[in-house]
Order: structure tokens, then C-alpha cells, then sequence
């Protein structure tokens, strides 16, 4: 991992069925996302999916990258920005923007995005992680 | 009873939960979030949870016990991932404010989160802000 260097990015779409199961799998059945007629009178004059599913993907590539370090030392800060619509494809995509080498193991911080097909940004953040270093022969 | 949002002060706990995080639960967040990354597995093969499965059930007692209003919206979210979470494992999830303000015509809440396995150790932390409408 370099300096610079992008993450695999992720191409996914939000449908109204995914939102209604990410309700299901969280417990969050705020009407703004699933209810219809809720959502035609709200400020967005639709449903929106939960910030915390397009977020997912953020943890997706951030895991794909760095494994089960990820799962142990990993953090994250989101801010979002606008809302996601049943219907949008959102692009997720990070670089490494500072690497932090100890003697065992490098701390690596990401700038994170994700975007709509607008390329309006939906959720933007930083990810970071501590990777151990590979054992040297000599260990 | 409808919970009166301006009684509630910075350091009151407002959500102390304790679920089960499943082969079952991990299937649906999975397919929710259309996960396609590798599974991860612990040092013995048993199948971990997805970090964000774990987020957002740290987040499930706070949406109940603070009676979130419809048309409330999640501004921010930090997380921290300090161990990783067995598929099975039995999670306490604790909730607390961290602040709580009135800008025109929301209310800003800062939720702190933390969720700890049947040890007693942390496996997250994390911070949820929040906008109601006031």
C-alpha cells in the first residue's frame, strides 16, 4: 500500500426492497424510508434509504483492502451529506492519504467518498486502520 | 408516554440492550447492504461479523427507547472497531448523550455508543448525530 494509492471502488444499486430489508436488519423503520406517502411529504418528496446502508459500503471496500484488521482496529468518520433515493447508483471509492509506519505494524488513514450518478456526494469521511507488519525472517 | 427531548441532559444513558448477532441476522444485513467482500473468520474458523453489522446494532435500542420521530435524519456517525465480533456472539449495546441542542427548527443530538460482548469487553465505540425536528 503506497501513498496515494486508491482502493478498489464499488458500483452498487439502491433499490426500495434493499432499504426495506436494511429496516428489517437494523430495526430502523423511520416512515422517511419506507413509508411512501411519509416520504411524498417530506423535505426530500420521497422515501430515502438509510445513511447507515450506503455507509456499509465504505466498511465493504475498507474490509476487501485490510482484511480482519479492519474488524479489529478499524475506524471511521462519515458526515452525510445528502440523502440516497431508491433508484440511484452510488459509487464508493477511497485513497490512502497518510501512512504512519511503527516497527510492527503501519497505520494507514483513508479519505472516503461515496457519490451518486450526479456525482453528487451522498456520504464523504475518513477510514483508518493498523496493519501488522509481516513478521521479518530474522523474528 | 412520548419522551420530552428537552428534559433529557448530556450523560443520561437512553438505550441498554443486549442482542444476539446471528448466522441468521448476519445474512440479512449481508444481503440488505449487498456485502460482496470475503468472509472473515477467526484464528479457530469461526465465521466474524461484519463491522457494520455491528453498528447497526449498536444503533437498533436507540431508534426504540428514544422514540426517534419519523422525519428524523442521521447527520454524522464515527465508529471505532476495537475487537472483532464472533457470528453468535451475544453483544450489550449502550447508549448515552453526549449533547443535546435545539438550531431553529431541529434538535441536534450527539449519541454516544458502546458495545461490549458477553466478556464484558468492548468490541465498538462509536458517536451518532442526529437531527430531530424540534
Amino acid at each position: 500500500m503506497k501513498l496515494g494509492a486508491d482502493l478498489i471502488p464499488i458500483k452498487k444499486m439502491i433499490t426500495m426492497d434493499q432499504i426495506r430489508m436494511y429496516a428489517d436488519a437494523s430495526g430502523d423503520y423511520n416512515p422517511i424510508h419506507i413509508n411512501e406517502a411519509f416520504g411524498k411529504n417530506s423535505q426530500f418528496g420521497r422515501n430515502i434509504g438509510h445513511g447507515m446502508m450506503a455507509a456499509a459500503t465504505i466498511s465493504e471496500i475498507m474490509a476487501e483492502s485490510f482484511g480482519t484488521a479492519w474488524y479489529n482496529t478499524g475506524k471511521m468518520k462519515m458526515r452525510f451529506r445528502s440523502p440516497v433515493y431508491p433508484g440511484d447508483e452510488i459509487q464508493t471509492s477511497g485513497q490512502i492519504k497518510k501512512l504512519e509506519d511503527t516497527t510492527n505494524s503501519s497505520h494507514i488513514t483513508c479519505t472516503v467518498i461515496i457519490t451518486r450518478q450526479d456525482g453528487e456526494v451522498i456520504i464523504s469521511g475518513e477510514a483508518s486502520v493498523k496493519v501488522d507488519k509481516p513478521a521479518s525472517a530474522g523474528d | 408516554m412520548p419522551l420530552d427531548y428537552s428534559l433529557l441532559e448530556s450523560g443520561n444513558e437512553i438505550s441498554n440492550q443486549t442482542y444476539t448477532l446471528g448466522q441468521k441476522e448476519v445474512a440479512l444485513y449481508l444481503e440488505a447492504v449487498q456485502d460482496k467482500s470475503s468472509r472473515e473468520f477467526d484464528k479457530s474458523g469461526i465465521e466474524l461479523s461484519p463491522p457494520m453489522a455491528v453498528a447497526a446494532l449498536s444503533l437498533r435500542g436507540v431508534v426504540v427507547d428514544l422514540q426517534i420521530p419519523g422525519g428524523t435524519l442521521h447527520v454524522g456517525q464515527e465508529m471505532e472497531f476495537l475487537n472483532s465480533v464472533k457470528v453468535g456472539e451475544t453483544l450489550r449495546c449502550v447508549a448515552s448523550l453526549a449533547s443535546n441542542n435545539v438550531r431553529g427548527e431541529w434538535r441536534f443530538m450527539v449519541v454516544s455508543l458502546i458495545v461490549l460482548n458477553s466478556s464484558g469487553l468492548s468490541v465498538m465505540k462509536g458517536k451518532s448525530t442526529i437531527m430531530l425536528p424540534a
